[in-house]
């Protein structure tokens, strides 16, 4: 027991004076934190006032129609190629831990494949392919097919942009997806089958509900990081973001300009799909973190709250 | 009782044995953990099944419904070899799907519940039967309603196993394991990952159970448990069958020195 709880109890309990002393100060952060500033303020004055920069015809082209179909185009990309990437992933991850040596040894090429090489070498490829096989046909290997298909037809520049993006984040989806997968206690494997179900039934219904746990949060870096690659597609004549500003400043020479505003809508989404992130990493965080770190707003409340207490504190001195 | 959990019309009226084991071997790489099980288990019996650790218990109990596959010998439940179908006097082994088939009417209780933590306690009892024997949702849900209900648990419907304590996500799991209508329940130490004031909960349910005739097979340190509800007891030691009799037989006069001192141990506890 402690000494407080053997008072008597008709003892009002007074609260002790707060210590009150002079706090340590810190002459060397508001040196740093000085020149900081001054830095800071000299490259943005420089940088909205700069004619070379030329941020006001960056802003002009902010909204101009034709860059902000580019922008529908780099997120029709993103979402294409992230959509393929999980599908193909998570079909991979499956493969890759199966006992059929053919099936986890093919998983295991492809992943070889094409992590290994350049995603930029994959998109040229694919967009040069077309020109180099005559004939698209869907049919029986080897044997008849039908729906011949004109290869330049079929395989457009986008399309071309969606099978590059698509295919190789495919292999980096296969590894978050496995992580997923071997993260699910083997208990529950060994229940779903204890119960008759089959390897198909188990993996959709009791597995993967559980893998998206670890495979969900990974996956929205995945996609902050293809909405900047999606840029690689105007090397091969995609209209997307990157590839707009260079038509444009390809007749207008205004280059430093429209890299700016198309640096300034990658900013704006890749912004947007971060605090989704943030969001989404807390959800999954639930369960396996006791105190979840506070929002944005809760910091805030906070904040004021601590602010208006040290003023009251000091106006009651 | 209800019909829902009888055994079926197979074994309990053909007068085979439900489960038949003839010198029943396990590898484990060279460890030798199964070494010539034989013994019998017939339609409506409860046996419990006890012996130190690493004697071999689980494995064999997961031979039963080919959790493990069984290396040499012959081990059959209601008639039917375990993972292996037998034409002329040659083993085929069975493809995945009859496997399935055959484990739906195993139930299998596990130590750690192991129960399916993003359903619900209903949804977890309704799973297997809705999308394993596909019987029509309606029903299934007034059986899953009625076992959730024969457990205990009627007013945890909705709750989610980590809402649930130990005891009553183990209840869960045996009417889980009940919804398939199993002919034969498997139970691996069922409440030695509860704390001891839950364990008469789930015991409760596994009397209860075998007082309406389930043919159990139970791996248990609960030496109460074992003296008041099984029909027989068998004493694994080193991967074989040491000592087996009715409860008042082995517990009372064990016939070996090692039984004695397990009895012992397991006692001082
Ligand atoms: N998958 C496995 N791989 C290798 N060895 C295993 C495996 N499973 C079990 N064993 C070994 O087989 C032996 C018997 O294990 P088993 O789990 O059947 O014992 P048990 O009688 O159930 O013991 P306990 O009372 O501790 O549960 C042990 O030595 C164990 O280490
Ligand atoms: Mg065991």
């Amino acid at each position: 027991m402690s000494p407080a709880d053997t008072l008597d109890p008709g003892t009002p309990r007074v609260r002790p004076e707060a210590i009150r002393a002079v706090p340590v100060r810190h002459p060397g952060r508001w040196v740093s934190a000085a020149i900081v500033l001054v830095v800071a303020a000299q490259l943005a004055h420089w940088f909205f006032t700069n004619d070379g920069i030329g941020f006001s015809t960056a802003r002009h082209y902010l909204f101009d129609h034709s860059i902000v179909m580019g922008v529908g185009v780099t997120l029709k990309l993103t979402v294409i190629a992230m959509v393929m990437g999980v599908v193909i992933g998570v079909a991979l991850a499956v493969m890759r831990l199966s006992a059929n040596p053919i099936l986890s040894g093919g998983a295991w090429l492809y992943i070889w494949f094409f992590r290994g090489t350049p995603v930029y070498v994959q998109l040229l490829f694919w967009y040069s392919l077309p020109n180099v096989v005559n004939r698209i046909s869907l049919g029986i290997p080897f044997g008849p097919s039908w729906l011949p298909q004109d290869p330049k037809e079929l395989v457009t520049a986008l399309v071309a942009a969606c099978l590059g993006l698509g295919l190789n984040e495919g292999a980096y989806m296969a590894e978050i997806a496995r992580a997923g997968i071997l993260s699910v206690d083997q208990g529950q494997d060994e229940a779903a089958c204890a119960l008759g179900m089959n390897r198909l039934q188990t993996m959709r219904r009791i597995i993967l509900p559980q893998a998206m746990k670890v495979i969900i949060p990974p996956t929205g870096n995945e996609t902050i990081s293809m909405l900047k690659t999606t840029s690689l597609a105007a090397t091969i004549t995609v209209a997307e973001t990157l590839g707009v500003a260079q038509r444009i400043y390809g007749r207008t020479l205004e280059v430093i300009p429209l890299l700016v505003t198309a640096s300034i809508w990658y900013l704006f989404l890749t912004s947007v799909l971060s605090v989704g992130q943030y969001y989404l990493e807390r959800r999954y965080a639930r369960g396996s973190l006791r105190n979840l770190p506070p929002t944005p707003r809760q910091k805030a409340i906070e904040l004021v709250r601590n602010w208006q207490a040290s003023r009251a504190r000091k106006a009651a001195l | 009782m209800s019909a829902d959990t009888a055994p079926l019309a197979t074994a309990a009226t053909s007068g085979r044995p439900m489960v038949e084991a003839q010198g029943v071997h396990k590898w484990f790489g060279k460890l030798e953990v199964l070494q010539g099980i034989d013994l019998e288990v017939q339609p409506r019996e409860v046996m419990c099944l006890i012996g130190p650790s690493g004697s071999g218990k689980s494995t064999f109990l997961r031979c039963i419904n080919h959790l493990e596959k069984v290396d040499a010998g012959r081990l059959s439940v209601d008639g039917a070899l375990v993972g292996y179908r037998e034409v002329g006097n040659k083993l085929h082994e069975l493809r995945d799907r009859e496997v399935a088939k055959a484990r739906q009417d195993i139930g299998m209780v596990f130590q750690r519940f192991n129960l399916f933590p993003h359903m619900t306690a209903l949804g977890n009892v309704m799973e297997a039967p809705i999308k394993v024997r596909r019987e029509p949702k309606g029903e299934v849900r007034a059986r899953a309603e009625q076992l959730l209900e024969r457990v205990g648990l009627s007013d945890k419907l909705a709750s989610y196993p980590a809402q649930l304590s130990g005891g009553q996500q183990q209840r869960v799991a045996i009417a889980r394991a009940l919804a398939m209508k199993p002919k034969l329940m498997l139970f691996d130490e069922p409440t030695s990952a509860l704390d001891p004031e839950l364990v008469g909960e789930v015991l409760e349910v596994m009397r209860d159970l075998a007082s309406d005739g389930m043919t159990m097979i139970v791996v248990t340190h609960e030496m109460g448990f074992a003296r008041r509800v099984a029909d027989r007891i068998v004493f694994m030691d080193q991967g074989v069958v040491a000592e087996a009799g009715p409860p008042s037989t082995v517990l009372e006069n064990p016939a070996t020195a090692r039984l004695r001192q397990f009895i012992q141990q397991v006692g001082e506890h």
